[in-house]
């Protein structure tokens, strides 16, 4: 545990060029969003009572949740399996985790139509436990609380370190305290995202017949539960690489070698899942020259590609392969996810793998993207800023150290 | 010849009808048949000019000569006086003047001297049990006698539902076999039912043939287009309520005093071809069933006239709402793609993509650059 | 040491409540018919196509017109259900033969896609929801109500929903979901027993009694006395007496059309708010599978981060 890095507040001019960009686009999507409150959702969005999700649903919540997953997948290598090595990437891991189910939950505030009605929502008598969207909403809510409170110790450690003295005593103060809890809260951190993701995939299982049935399986929970970690790691990887180069953080590659083995393992559990589903129930009638069957194979690819980049020699040491790899995993997560929930989803329904005749049809409006985009931007500004005012991303001092090289070559020589 | 049927309509000699008169019934016919206006001055001025009247026999069987007293029953100009003005009716039973052996004897003549060239009008159905022997004119049957006056007739025409299909006496269970003239001769005639068919569809008819030597257009069961193709559903005045759902639910009740929509008591209009909405019946606004406050009774059409009780209703024929239905997957505004949010989405997927390889070559760089 | 105790304490708290709620929601049986459901049949064979339903709706809905210029004229026309609209009629077919007029409208189902995703039971079955609306009894009619107060407009039962019954109110700040609720506003006094309950607009005016309205069970022997009176005259399935797990309102047709020509969906005996529960539930094990997870994972957890600290 010597190699170990603390992590330290960037700091830094906090309105710089980037983050005056970054909070422009959101300015645009707050006044959409405010256009919406107003108005409704008809007047800023193409949703209908056919494509009654929109883009918002399937890529600000689910989406966005997957990406955030990497707080729940380095959690699990660093806390419960041990892995002490893990502990750099945690903190930013959480901080993007928090970021993005928080933009995630008020997105979904953006969509409701009667928003003002989820004070309910905590209120326990009122709970139909049918409803996997009840179990996403409780388990998501009570999750961005977690995560927070996963992110106080750098806000604290940030505070015991600060010149004020107040807010240092305060920091020095309730640290220790959180760090003595934290073990419970982390365990939280664990349980609750592996209910959620499952069941985010346990939500699309009731519209059955209007999704085609190559996407629609009982294993739906299973397979976005995987996907979500397989997205999760990539979007670590992803992160740490981009601070590394903006930042300078420390990247440790024997990490990334050892998890891309993880990853890889996910990416290939996930495909033999899918494939394995729809061989084994008699799904493979449904393959053929159509748009569904390209679409299945690109998923496909999309986590194989990843898969076997990971897998070989110059995937885990080559930085840049390693990062297109982790991109592409996020791409095969996300794409499964859109496709799940809109692309492959026919309001009318499918039969033999063709789609009935609805007479709806859906492209997202400018308002929709734009909120999705300036959401997004948001959640990298506030990352920016956290990481800039407290103790987040580990930077490396030694900024010419190769160590992570020679340990990439120590991990796969044996 | 012509003195013959001058003396048979002796007592309904028209009464001093003006031309102007005259020229605007015959204009009215004209759009009746579906013609244009300068056909009606056409038909007054051939009928005025002509030589020769067509001849036109004119045969009674089982029936009310409803048809006849409504066709006399005309009201001003007397459109009764002036069909038999403009053709000249050789042998007609309840007109004639004459009986017994001279009628019978005006009869043969007529129709030997204008074989090939009259008109023959059949009122009343023909009975066919029993070798027809329910009815008898002059030692004939009807059916001997409508065969052999159609065997050398110009045209034959079946005025009334009785002549057309049957009418009131085919109805269940016919004790004497009552048919209609198509049905005995076996081939399709020119057929105007109604009980009692109204007297302009007859004068539309007469004067198209005595203008233009034509036939209007038929539907297959002989029926004039112009008269007969839509129902009375179609063109009924108490169509609005039928749209907005405002049905009488028994006679007398407020929705029936509020002239709704008699559908639910029995009407047939749905399924009754006919004009008796767009022709006033003897050009008396208002006297037909359903603007009396009765359903239509389906009085025109086989099967129905006569033969479903009055309170049943049946579906619609051909459901022409306002508007036309909305399909089973109708079209719901269908969201046209705006090229700026296709732009827009195009943009940001592709700087994802872009920013995805300029980093990962980038990272490979450094890598090299350090190895 | 204390606090964390006291943590553990709170964590087996809000473990046991979870572990009775899941618990209560593993048991999840198919849900039979109930003796008292009320329902509707509607059979397309008599259907005239004359939609005083549809504007009988209207007026006892209170909806406004769905006003759509035509022809010269303004018609409250509407193409589909929406949310002006909670009854509309169809037509399938070019007039010919198989022409059939399609009644669409809520179909009030034995085991409701859109009850089972509620997530606070706004969309409820009546006397089986989270709580009753003022006209609301337990009397086990079937009809599926909509509780506007317990609705965060989450559209969840738009997707859940086999039949694309349920609608919203996309241009308003403050919209709801729209749906036909069997006119049970309307009770007819005159009645008694269950029929009393609810007085569905569209069977009071029907002119030929294509739908009628009454207890599912009687509904079924009605339809299944016009099956055998006349089988060369129909369809000889009734829909929504097993289709996804039955509805109450039921659906007759010609013979030579099928019931998906009309838009009706092709389902499978299971209910999708059985299948879909009984998978997302199943590896819960009664709320067992998450305590004991959480458990296990704390310990694991501060063990590891104990030997950590021994470690540095």
């Amino acid at each position: 545990m010597s190699g170990h890095h603390h992590p330290r507040a960037i700091g830094g001019k906090l309105l710089d060029r980037p983050m005056q960009i970054l909070l422009a686009i959101f300015g645009v999507a707050a006044a959409t969003m405010a256009y919406r409150f107003a108005r409704g959702l008809g007047p800023v969005s193409n949703m209908t009572d056919g494509f009654t999700w929109g883009i918002w649903e399937p890529v600000n919540v689910v989406v966005f949740t997957g990406i955030g997953a990497g707080a729940y997948g380095v959690g699990l290598l660093a806390y419960l399996l041990n892995r002490g090595r893990y502990h750099p990437l945690v903190r930013p891991a959480v901080l993007v985790g928090a970021i993005a189910y928080t933009l995630g939950a008020s997105s979904i505030l953006v969509a409701l139509g009667r928003y003002w009605n989820s004070y309910w929502l905590p209120w326990l008598p009122y709970w139909n436990l049918g409803s996997a969207l009840l179990e996403v909403a409780i388990c998501v809510l009570s999750y961005v609380l977690v995560l927070w409170i996963e992110v106080m110790p750098s806000v604290l450690e940030g505070a015991a370190a600060s010149q004020a003295s107040g807010w240092a005593s305060f920091g020095r103060r309730y640290g220790p305290l959180l760090d003595k809890a934290m073990p419970y809260v982390i365990a939280l951190a664990i349980l609750l995202p592996t209910m959620h993701q499952s069941s985010l995939g346990g939500l699309m299982l009731i519209a059955g017949p209007k999704i085609h049935p190559l996407w629609h399986t009982a294993l739906l929970p299973a397979l976005f539960l995987v996907s979500c970690l397989s997205m999760g790691y990539g979007a670590v990887v992803v992160l740490v690489n981009l601070l590394r180069v903006t930042w300078k953080a420390k990247q440790d590659q024997a990490l990334f070698a050892e998890m891309s083995k993880v990853n890889a393992g996910l990416l290939l559990l996930y495909v033999v899942l899918r494939v394995g589903d729809v061989a084994l129930h008699g799904k493979l009638r449904y393959l053929g020259a159509n748009f569904a069957t390209l679409l299945f194979l690109f998923e496909l690819a999309l986590f194989l590609v990843p898969a076997v980049l990971f897998l070989t020699r110059r995937g885990q040491q080559d930085r840049g392969l390693h990062f297109g790899a982790a991109a592409l995993a996020i791409a095969g997560g996300a794409f499964y996810r859109v496709d799940t929930y809109l692309t492959m989803y026919r309001p009318a329904g499918w039969t033999d793998g063709r789609a009935n005749p609805g007479g709806w049809d859906y492209f997202p409006s400018l308002g929709e993207t734009v909120v999705t985009v300036g959401m997004a931007a948001l959640g990298i500004a506030v990352f920016i800023l956290v990481s800039r005012l407290f103790p987040v991303v580990v930077v490396d001092d030694q900024q010419t150290s190769n160590l992570g090289g020679a340990d990439v070559r120590a991990a796969t020589s044996h | 010849m012509h003195n013959t049927g001058s003396d048979m309509i002796a007592e309904l000699e028209t009464k001093g009808v003006s031309r102007r008169d005259f020229v605007k019934v015959c204009t009215i016919a004209a759009g009746a048949v579906g013609l244009p206006a300068w056909a009606g001055e056409k038909m007054a001025e051939t009928v005025e000019t002509a030589k020769r009247k067509p001849s036109v026999i004119w045969l009674h069987f089982q029936e009310c000569t409803g048809c006849t007293e409504s066709l006399l029953r005309t009201s001003h100009p007397d459109l009764g006086a002036l069909i038999l003005d403009l053709i000249s009716v050789d042998y007609h039973e309840t007109l004639a003047a004459a009986a017994g052996y001279q009628i019978e004897k005006s009869l043969e003549d007529a129709t030997r001297e204008n074989k090939g060239k009259y008109v023959l009008v059949v009122e009343g159905a023909i009975p066919v049990k029993e070798n027809g022997i329910y009815c008898r004119v002059a030692g004939k049957t009807a059916v001997e006698t409508v065969k052999r006056y159609a065997a050398d007739a110009a045209a034959v025409i079946a005025i009334g539902s009785c002549a057309s299909w049957g009418g009131v006496p085919s109805a269940s269970p016919n004790p004497t076999g009552a048919s209609g003239v198509s049905a005995v001769l076996g081939r399709t005639v020119l057929t105007l039912p109604g009980c009692p068919a109204n007297p302009y569809n007859l004068l539309g008819t007469v004067l198209q043939y005595a203008t233009f030597g034509t036939l209007p257009k038929l539907d297959e069961k002989g029926r004039p287009e112009f008269a007969y193709k839509r129902v009375i559903h179609d063109d009924c005045p108490r169509r609005a309520h039928f749209d907005n759902g405002r049905f009488a639910k028994q006679f007398g009740d407020e929705g029936h005093r509020q002239g709704w929509c008699l559908y639910q008591l029995g009407c047939k209009g749905p399924q009754t071809h006919a004009n008796c909405s767009l022709l006033d019946y003897c050009e008396t606004p208002g006297a037909w069933p359903i603007g009396i406050g009765h359903p239509c009774v389906g009085c025109t059409e086989q099967g129905i006239g006569f033969n479903v009780p009055i309170g049943v209703n049946l579906p619609i024929e051909r459901p022409t709402a306002p508007m036309a239905y909305p399909g089973i997957h109708p079209e719901h505004g269908v969201v046209s793609a705006s090229p700026v949010a296709v732009g827009v989405g195009g943009a940001v997927i592709g700087a994802l993509v872009g920013a995805a390889v300029v980093a990962s070559k980038k990272l490979s760089a450094e890598d090299s650059r350090k190895e | 040491m204390r606090l964390s105790r006291r943590d553990l304490l709170k964590g087996a708290a809000v473990a046991g409540a979870a572990t009775a709620l899941a618990a209560e929601a593993e048991a999840r049986e198919p849900v039979p018919g109930r003796p008292d459901a009320l329902g509707m049949l509607f059979d397309s064979t008599l259907c005239v196509g004359c939609r005083a339903c549809q504007t009988a709706c209207k007026a006892a809905n209170d909806l406004p017109a769905d006003a759509v210029a035509a022809g010269g004229g303004v018609y409250d026309a509407p193409s589909d259900l929406n949310a002006t609209t909670k009854n509309v009629i169809k037509s399938f077919g070019d007039g010919g033969a198989r022409h059939q007029y399609m009644k669409q409208q809520c179909m009030h189902c034995v085991d409701p896609s859109c009850v089972s995703v509620c997530m606070m039971g706004a969309l409820h079955k009546e006397g089986e929801g989270k709580r009753l609306l003022d006209f609301e009894q337990k009397n086990g009619s079937g009809v599926v109500l909509y509780d506007k107060g317990l609705c965060v407009g989450c559209r969840y039962c738009q997707i859940g929903c086999a039949f694309n019954v349920p609608k919203f109110e996309w241009n308003d700040a403050l919209p709801r979901i729209v749906k036909c609720e069997l006119c049970r506003h309307r009770g007819d006094p005159r009645k008694t027993g269950p029929l009393a309950v609810a007085n569905p607009a569209c069977c009071e005016v029907c002119p030929r009694g294509a739908i009628v309205f009454g207890r599912r069970e009687e509904l079924l022997a009605k339809a299944r006395a016009r099956l055998a009176g006349d089988p060369g005259r129909y369809n000889p399935r009734i829909f929504g007496e097993t289709d996804g797990g039955g509805t109450q309102v039921l659906y007759l047709t010609a013979a030579g059309v099928s019931f998906q020509d009309l838009g009706l969906p092709s389902l499978p005996e299971e209910s999708s708010a059985h299948f879909s529960e009984t998978v997302s539930h199943a590896p819960y094990l009664h709320g067992v599978t998450p305590v004991a997870l959480y458990a296990a994972m704390a310990f694991v957890i501060s063990r590891n981060k104990k030997k950590e600290g021994e470690g540095q």
